[in-house]
């Protein structure tokens, strides 16, 4: 399994699912939220940055279903949903993650979904998307 | 721009799956190829841009120094960046004859892939790509899906017209002895070909080859002394949009072509309307679908529809590919457009010339980088 090598930048991410929360870095200046984490916002150059908690609620902007692996942990997985997923704190805030719980013939684009955490190999935690709850 | 220059000189290597070249001897052949072309020699030139070769080695083993100008790059957008940067050098009269040159290498197959990165398994991901590689992301055709499903969301495109793309870029293919892939496809083939990131298909992505790649500039006054009728860069431009994550454009539909293409019709009094065949990057169908919207070449939203009418056959109202494209000559990285396209100038494409072709486009890349060109009688 490709796991993350968390530094000091990033690590918050991985401790926050490990806690059930999605933590994305925030400018406490402009209130700006970056995804990928940066060591600075690239809005108002401030370095003056955390973490945040936020809802976890989000839509799916694009998908596609991997119909061939590039890893061989993914070979088995065969097909799975790799979307990236808008978050509704901000427009053109988005994380690359899986949609999980449903074939892949029934995702959409513009489909509303929420974060899980799922535990995907012991010891490893990371979100995923389920879609929303009407 | 400054002096206006001239392409006058191009030519490949050797092109094909393991060909057991090296970089260097790529870069021999593409180069001996283009100086033939022009009928200059490694004494005429002064400048040296490079993808994937080494600048000032290869200038040294080439009998080409002094250079009064030489760039390297491993940076996108692939041949263009080496085009750009000798077209400029040229121009701001930095050096008078500048050689470019695309080296590339096939890039491992998708098993040869998997066996590498199984074997890097121990290590963990840094940096951005950790937060991409735990959920299956890393491959270009991933994003090449995410974009293509996209656009096929937002503008109604259909599956069927992705393939008349497809037949429509083998069918010039089949006219070019340089082609790999030759024989004709249906429609029906492409909807039986497999998924690779669906919706984007097997015979949607350019093939890996070794390739090497020449292509020479010089000023409007040397051309005019050489053999080849001379082309012109009428226009150029380069664009970077976003960072290098594709998968985080902030518009996964209008990406760099269209930033470019504005800079591009901003530099000549010519328009869209002027083009008689375009050369469209196609390391994914998409993207030549992308940038014929975003240089003006049809409206927004309706590229599908064009290409599904016919347009972009040879004989069609806007050919393009006239070679077949980087998915049937191979991934020659972007070299095959700017050459395609001279060839077009020039009157040298045989069974596949446009008639009177006096003016082409020709691009490169697609999403946080792109370039774009215009070459001219």
């Amino acid at each position: 399994m490709p796991r993350p090598a968390p530094d000091d930048l990033t690590a918050f991410f991985w401790e926050g699912c490990n806690a059930g929360k999605l933590l994305i870095q925030r400018c406490l200046s402009c209130g700006t939220y970056i995804h990928q984490p940066r060591p600075v916002c690239s809005t108002c150059l401030s370095t003056d940055l955390a973490p945040a908690q936020v809802s976890g609620d989000g839509t799916v902007y694009s998908f596609t279903v991997a119909h061939q692996a590039f890893h061989p942990w993914f070979s088995d997985k065969l097909p799975y949903v790799l979307a990236t997923i808008e978050l509704v704190e901000q427009p053109n805030l988005r994380l690359v993650s899986n949609v999980v719980d449903c074939a892949p013939d029934e995702v959409e684009v513009d489909m509303p979904v929420s974060v899980v955490f799922r535990e995907i190999e012991p010891g490893f935690v990371a979100p995923q998307f389920v879609r929303a709850s009407p | 721009m400054g002096r206006r220059v001239a392409l006058v000189g191009l030519g490949y290597s050797k092109v094909g799956r393991r060909t057991g070249l090296s970089p260097r001897e790529l870069t021999i052949q593409c180069v001996k190829a283009a100086l033939d072309d022009s009928g200059l020699t490694p004494a005429d030139i002064d400048g040296y841009s490079t993808v994937g070769g080494e600048p000032l080695s290869d200038a040294q083993m080439l009998g080409m120094q002094p250079l009064s100008w030489f760039s390297q790059a491993m940076v996108a957008p692939a041949f263009s960046y080496a085009a750009i940067q000798s077209i400029v050098a040229v121009a701001s009269g930095q050096c008078e004859t500048a050689l470019t040159t695309r080296i590339i290498q096939q890039q491992p197959t998708g098993n040869a892939l998997l066996e590498s990165a199984g074997a890097s398994r121990s290590a963990g991901v840094p940096g951005d790509q950790q937060f991409l590689a735990p959920f299956g992301g890393g491959s270009p055709t991933q994003w090449a899906g995410m974009l293509t499903r996209r656009r096929m969301w937002e503008y109604g495109e259909t599956e069927e017209q992705y393939g008349s793309h497809v037949v429509a870029q083998r069918s010039h293919a089949s006219l070019n002895d340089d082609a790999i892939f030759r024989d004709p496809l249906t429609i029906d083939d492409y909807l039986a070909a497999r998924y690779v990131a669906e919706p984007v298909r097997i015979l949607d992505c350019d093939y890996p080859v070794d390739a090497g790649s020449a292509v020479i500039f010089t000023t409007e006054e040397r051309a005019r002394d050489l053999k080849q009728k001379a082309v012109f860069v009428e226009s150029a431009a380069l664009s970077s949009i976003s960072g290098l994550d594709f998968e985080h454009l902030p518009d996964m539909v209008r990406t760099a072509p269209h930033h470019c293409s504005e800079l591009l019709w901003s530099r000549t009094d010519l328009g869209p309307g002027d083009v008689d065949c375009a050369q469209l990057y196609d390391g994914f169908s998409f993207i030549t679908f992308q940038w014929l919207e975003a240089l003006g070449l049809c409206a927004e939203g309706e590229a599908g529809a064009f290409i599904a009418e016919g347009n972009t056959r040879l004989g069609g109202s806007m050919p393009v590919n006239t070679d077949g494209g980087a998915c049937n000559v191979g991934r020659r990285h972007g070299a095959n457009f700017c050459i395609e396209a001279a060839r077009q100038i020039r009157g040298q494409c045989g069974e596949r010339q446009v008639p009177g072709a006096e003016v082409s486009v020709w691009t490169n890349a697609v999403g946080p980088f792109a370039a774009a060109f215009l070459l001219t009688a």
